[in-house]
């Protein structure tokens, strides 16, 4: 059993103009959080690093280029959660962090608490010297122009999704040669959100979960979807009842399909080491690394390798 | 076993240790909530709208941890999660951290109702209740001097809020079914005594708080919030009940499991679409009633299950 990591740069419709920075992207976060699992770190230390990767690229929907809400500001949410003891830290609508998925394991390891949301979030932030930045260096030159677009036409979030513009999360999911499991999600949720929309990512049990006996779990798409059907605790559910963990993630990516009309993407690791990366939107550029391969890949169905180390 | 499906609603007032002194206003609080969403369903009220009544009637009631008489956070004020979850859509409301309104609880389901979202925070939730027309009430109609004193005494370095909260003053819940064979949840809590601003527990967090789905059940957790949302206990429990499991084995599996995985006890409310229910909590005591079939029932230590007609004052 060798080590794995695997992230998600999001799950839904991603433009032409925008899909070799998403691979790239993916690549180099699954580079970043797979050299911290070969030096020896934790599945904790090496999703946090993938997301963070991701969080720093402003090409994601998440800390750097999050989404814009209904004021036109940034609004984060994160969650990270050790697969060991079952612990979690989220942060719900923070606003200045540029690692929002950083705050969430200071949450979980500084506090007796497992979320903390909005001003709280930040007061808490704060009182450990966690650095803030200006609420503009978080937008980026596309979100701005997106904002003021929809703006003009005042487009809700249901027909956003189906128009196949919604910007997404990120995640990433984590085994270590402990044989320890984590997960970590980050967003800026959905484009034009109200103020204070707190969707699955930062929800144990919907945008991700990790448990030591089953596996870990990062969830991207619908958010309002995802939440219907706990999705991220859903597909562990079905690995408990002897699933893969593909079968697992199809399986329940067709119930959110079926039952509430919800497209998205998860990825899974299981604590022997068998991964996952499926979606239900038109892309999901992911990436793994196992065995210094690197696998990733955009639409359905790809699964392209390139050694790490070229 | 039923085997005619009979509509039912199920309270609980908070799982834990409550002192002698409290005990009577626990138990009353929770039948008065248990008769007043009864009424709504004898009135043709959906499952949901009886959940709502409930634990509307247990915020308004300053005994319980919710609405009025909330615990203090650790600035001495007031912020309230709440969750409503409807399982015939699946779709769901939730408030977390919001501040001066008495009814969290109601924000919950407007949220589910008149927006695309399923869950609203703070300051973006308050925004909501004022473009709602929800009032704004002041901080201090929402303490009570028993919660003041709460706070006060937890402030010393050396306390144990957890230990001190548990059942003096209880997360609220409800779970329901009603005529047509829709099931409902709905659970609101001020959280942990003298907590973190900000902290969000279980009761907003769906699967964790509650859950609820016409194909399963339903069910409502209160006890120790950090814990509960380890095992994301009200989803583990309906797990438990699509693989065949009843109300209560499932309920008694997932207490279980949270006792022996990470420790934590606690309480549940659940119920399946043909009516069964069972209040099952792994504490000393939890103050649960229901109304189903005209008869009120209710209980408060383990092993507890009083009945009288429903008309019949308590």
């Amino acid at each position: 059993m060798s080590a794995v990591l695997v992230v998600h740069g999001g799950a839904w419709a991603i433009p032409e103009e925008l899909a070799q920075a998403s691979v790239d992207g993916v690549k180099t976060a699954a580079r970043e959080g797979s050299s911290v699992l070969r030096s020896g770190g934790s599945a904790m230390a090496a999703v946090e690093a993938a997301v963070r990767a991701l969080e720093d690229n402003a090409v994601f929907n998440a800390g750097h280029g999050a989404t814009l809400n209904i004021d036109g500001e940034v609004e984060l949410d994160a969650m990270i959660m050790d697969g060991k003891t079952l612990a979690s830290g989220a942060v719900s609508s923070v606003k200045d962090i540029a690692n929002p998925v950083s705050l969430a394991r200071a949450v979980m390891e500084k506090t007796s608490h497992a979320m903390l949301t909005g001003r709280g979030a930040n007061l808490f932030a704060e009182s450990i010297g966690f650095s803030t930045v200006p609420a503009d260096s978080l937008v980026s030159e596309f979100e701005r122009k997106e904002w003021e677009l929809r703006k003009k036409y005042m487009k809700g979030v249901a027909e956003d999704f189906k128009l196949k513009l919604a910007h997404d999360t990120v995640g990433a999911v984590a085994l270590d040669c402990a044989g320890n499991v984590a997960c970590a999600t980050s967003t800026g949720g959905i484009r034009n959100k109200m103020v204070g929309r707190v969707g699955d990512s930062p929800i144990i049990g919907c945008g991700g979960y990790a448990d030591n006996l089953i596996g870990a779990v990062s969830c991207t798409g619908h958010g309002e979807s995802i939440l219907k059907v706990t999705l991220a605790r859903l597909i562990l559910s079905h690995i408990e009842r002897g699933k893969s963990v593909s079968e697992a993630s199809q399986l329940s990516l067709q119930t959110m399909g079926d039952r509430v009309q919800g497209a998205g993407g998860a990825i899974v690791v299981s604590p022997s080491g068998e991964w996952a990366a499926t979606f239900t939107t038109e892309r999901m550029a992911w990436a793994a690394v196992e065995h210094d391969v690197l696998w990733f890949g955009l639409e359905p169905n790809e699964k392209q390798k390139e050694m790490l180390h070229q | 076993m039923v085997t005619e499906m009979l509509p039912v609603v199920l309270v609980h007032g908070g799982a834990g240790q409550i002192p002698k002194e409290r005990s009577q206003m626990s138990t009353s609080g929770v039948c008065s909530a248990a008769r007043s969403g009864y009424l709504v369903l004898q009135g043709g009220g959906s499952s949901m709208d009886a959940v709502v009544e409930a634990v509307t009637q247990l915020e308004n009631n300053p005994s319980f941890n919710a609405g009025c008489g909330s615990v203090l956070n650790i600035t001495g004020e007031v912020e309230m999660d709440a969750i409503v979850m409807d399982g015939k859509t699946l779709a769901s409301g939730a408030v977390s951290a919001v501040r001066n309104i008495a009814n969290p609880v109601q924000l919950a389901r407007l949220v589910m109702e008149k927006t695309s979202h399923a869950c609203l925070t703070a300051e973006g939730a308050s925004k909501f209740a004022r473009s709602m027309g929800v009032p704004e009430v002041p901080q201090e109609s929402l303490i009570t001097d028993y919660s003041r004193m709460r706070w006060k005494k937890n402030l010393v370095p050396d306390a144990n809020p957890v230990e001190c909260q548990m059942g003096k003053m209880g997360t609220v819940g409800a779970v329901a079914v009603d005529a047509e064979g829709n099931v409902a949840c709905a659970t609101s809590t001020g959280g942990m005594l003298n907590k973190m601003e900000g902290r969000v527990g279980d009761t907003p967090c769906i699967g964790s708080g509650g859950y609820a789905d016409n194909l399963v059940g339903a069910v409502s957790t209160t006890g120790h919030g950090e814990t509960i949302m380890k095992v994301t206990l009200a989803r583990l429990i309906l797990f438990h009940m699509e693989q065949g499991q009843s109300a209560e084995a499932a309920s008694d599996l997932g207490l279980a499991y949270m006792k022996s995985r990470v420790g934590g006890i606690g309480g549940v409310v659940t119920v399946d679409p043909k009516g069964n229910w069972a209040p099952r909590f792994s504490s000393l005591q939890m103050a649960w009633a229901a109304a189903q079939n005209d008869t009120l029932h209710y209980g408060l230590y383990t092993g507890e299950h009083f009945t009288q007609a429903i008309d019949d004052p308590h």
